[in-house]
């Protein structure tokens, strides 16, 4: 439906433009603090400054890989990037956990390209090195801890990315042979992240990356398939990382937390291919990975964000949290505007409108055809009041237009569209001015009459009264 | 608001003028006189409010359930809306069980005790929304946030307008 596409269209639209201004303030940021570092040619001096690094990252980092890793120079390195990048995404602010792993691995690419490192060559080759970070890709991709990911998984994707595709093709040979359901999940988040990534970016650096899950997607089926799709399909927000509709059994990229793994092995085993229509899903880490319960977290996150989209309708309802609360506040607010409308159209009702006539005349044909001009009719009547009984119009328009100068009341110049008003003849003979202010009256004219400037309506009331006095 | 994009198709000014022509209809109709009776008033705020939603509901132009479910409110004479709607509350509830019935195992567990938390709310505003009946939480999300969407709207209007019947 069409509302249906403008509603998502605007939630799109809220979330892209958050994340549009995070990734430049993250760029600038990022291009100031890490090219400093990384220009620096000397790596005996930045080993110094990885020890907070080293902190930062070890709390990120579980600690058998942590001890794994050798102190040399590329490692070293390596881990400093780690930190840098996860630091740099600490430093965002909060909105950088709601907001896509497309952030950091965005100015992760500028770096890329900065750095033309060869450096990162020899120790993207290392297996072990992938294995680790293969493993430190598998944690989960929860909502906070999505942004530590970010880093570990583009510092993987920049060691194969360093190389061409062979090497890309070899690095993750070796990474699958060295532990297979690990790599291979790493390498299918990779390319989840990577294709993610495809329709957003233009540099080169992308286009070598294209390769790899298109290169990647004849060797493993099931799980390159499904990414691939999920590029091409990838028409959704990029708000949630892992956040499709979860096709049943069939589609499962259940992403392997040591539960799943004998799971995920079964499942990149079965034939490729899903239809096109499914809209994938991706466990996260410690959840069932069940069809069943992979559409019921669909679902929860649908509703979640719909309920965020009603507390930016409703009015102060941004400190309330929990379904329940909310639903009642909503619910206060429907039945509150309910009665609003009941009320008002009793009030309308009761009013007995003085120039029903004017009413009459003013909807005919020729008022409908321009813009906004049933305002513009309704108006004058509203300075109206402001004369007493026996006030002659055209006396009383003659001081509003001069007293009041920079208000639209000069909107009386109705006249340009001819129609019959008895009552109003009187204003529009005392009023040659013709309808060259008309697009100024009706815009103003909308802006006051839709309730935004509605005490400026009774100061035009007052002034006009103030003018009367001093004529 | 923007001042310089007055949009003619906006919802805002589809509602106006449908809004604007049913009231002078109703008001040519039967002008108010000054010695009313109550049952006058209360005849006419009845047609008052309920051209105040046919027009909103028309400006939506049957997009969306509510706005459907609304037309064929005012449209439709009440005893053949009774027995449509008993044919449709006794459909729905057959559709709710039966989905239910067919989660098994855990997941019941799940869907039925968070379905508890919110059951009495979900009832409320399934009843508030027009139309609203026959949806899942989803989409009753969805059709609640366009309906605010257009009451506001509704009410900006009309307020205006009393505003401005009343100043004069």
């Amino acid at each position: 439906m069409e509302k249906d596409e403008a509603f998502m269209a605007e939630v799109l639209n809220r979330t892209a433009s958050r994340q549009l201004t995070w990734n430049t303030e993250v760029l600038n940021c990022a291009t100031e603090k890490l090219g400093n570092h990384f220009l620096n040619p000397n790596w005996d001096n930045s080993m110094d400054q990885s020890d907070p690094f080293e902190s930062a990252l070890s709390s990120m980092v579980s600690s058998p890989a942590a001890s794994k890793v050798p102190v040399s120079g590329e490692n070293v390195m390596m881990r400093e990037l780690i930190g840098k990048l996860g630091n740099i995404c600490n430093s965002g602010d909060a909105s950088c956990y709601s907001t896509p792993l497309n952030s950091p691995p965005r100015f992760d690419l500028s770096m890329v390209n900065l750095l033309n490192h060869s450096t990162l060559v020899p120790f993207s080759a290392d297996p072990g090195f992938a294995e680790r970070a293969t493993r430190f890709s598998c944690f989960s991709t929860g909502g906070d801890s999505g942004c530590f990911n970010g880093p570990l998984m583009d510092s993987f994707k920049l060691s194969s990315m360093a190389g061409n595709s062979d090497s890309d093709k070899k690095n993750s040979g070796v990474s699958r042979s060295s532990s297979p359901e690990n790599a291979e999940s790493g390498v299918s988040k990779e390319e989840s992240s990577v294709s993610q990534q495809i329709p957003s970016q233009n540099d080169a650096g992308t286009r070598k990356r294209k390769s790899i899950p298109r290169g990647k997607a004849k060797e493993i089926p099931s799980p390159a398939a499904a990414d691939a799709k999920v590029a091409s399909e990838n028409d959704e927000s990029n708000s949630k990382r892992s956040k499709r509709e979860g096709a049943p059994s069939g589609n499962g990229n259940a992403k392997a937390s040591n539960d799943g793994n004998q799971k995920q092995s079964k499942e990149n085993s079965k034939p490729p291919e899903p239809p096109k229509d499914y809209i994938h899903v991706r466990a996260r880490r410690g959840e069932a990975t069940d069809s069943h319960s992979l559409a019921e977290r669909v679902r929860r996150e649908k509703i979640s964000e719909r309920m965020k989209f009603l507390q930016d309708l409703v009015p102060g309802c941004n400190k309330v949290t929990g379904k329940a609360v909310m639903l009642d506040e909503i619910i206060n607010y429907v039945q509150s505007l309910q009665r609003q409308v009941e009320f008002l159209s009793m009030k309308l009702a009761t009013v007995n409108p003085r120039m029903d006539v004017n009413m009459e005349a003013l909807l005919s044909k020729d008022m409908f055809q321009s813009r906004g001009v049933l305002q513009h009719g309704i108006y004058p009547m509203d300075s109206s009041p402001a004369f007493p009984c026996g006030y002659h119009p055209q006396q009383g328009l003659l001081p509003l237009n001069n007293g009041i100068p920079n208000t639209t009341e000069t909107q009386f110049s109705m006249k340009t569209q001819g129609f019959k008003l008895p009552s109003i003849d009187g204003f529009i003979d005392a009023h040659p001015q013709v309808g060259s202010m008309w697009e100024d009256d009706i815009q103003s004219i909308v802006q006051m009459g839709f309730g935004q400037n509605q005490p400026q309506s009774y100061q035009g009331s007052i002034s006009t009264g103030q003018v009367k006095i001093e004529l | 608001m923007d001042l310089h994009n007055l949009n003619p198709s906006s919802l805002k000014s589809r509602f106006t003028t449908r809004f604007l022509r049913a009231l002078t209809e109703i008001n040519a109709r039967k002008p108010i006189a000054s010695s009313s009776s109550p049952r006058e008033i209360f005849q006419r705020y009845r047609r008052i409010k309920d051209a105040a939603d046919t027009s909103m509901a028309y400006s939506v132009r049957s997009r969306r359930t509510w706005s459907k479910a609304t037309l064929w409110r005012l449209r439709t004479p009440s005893h053949r809306r009774r027995l449509a709607s008993f044919g449709r509350r006794s459909s729905l509830n057959k559709t709710r069980t039966t989905t239910t019935a067919s989660h098994r195992g855990a997941v019941v567990v799940q869907i039925t005790s968070r379905g508890g938390g919110l059951g009495v709310q979900l009832e409320e505003l399934r009843e508030l929304v027009p139309g609203g009946e026959a949806m899942d939480l989803c989409n009753l999300l969805d059709e609640t946030a366009h309906y605010i969407k257009c009451l506001t709207t509704q009410v900006q209007v009309m307020r205006t307008i009393a505003n401005l019947y009343s100043l004069e």
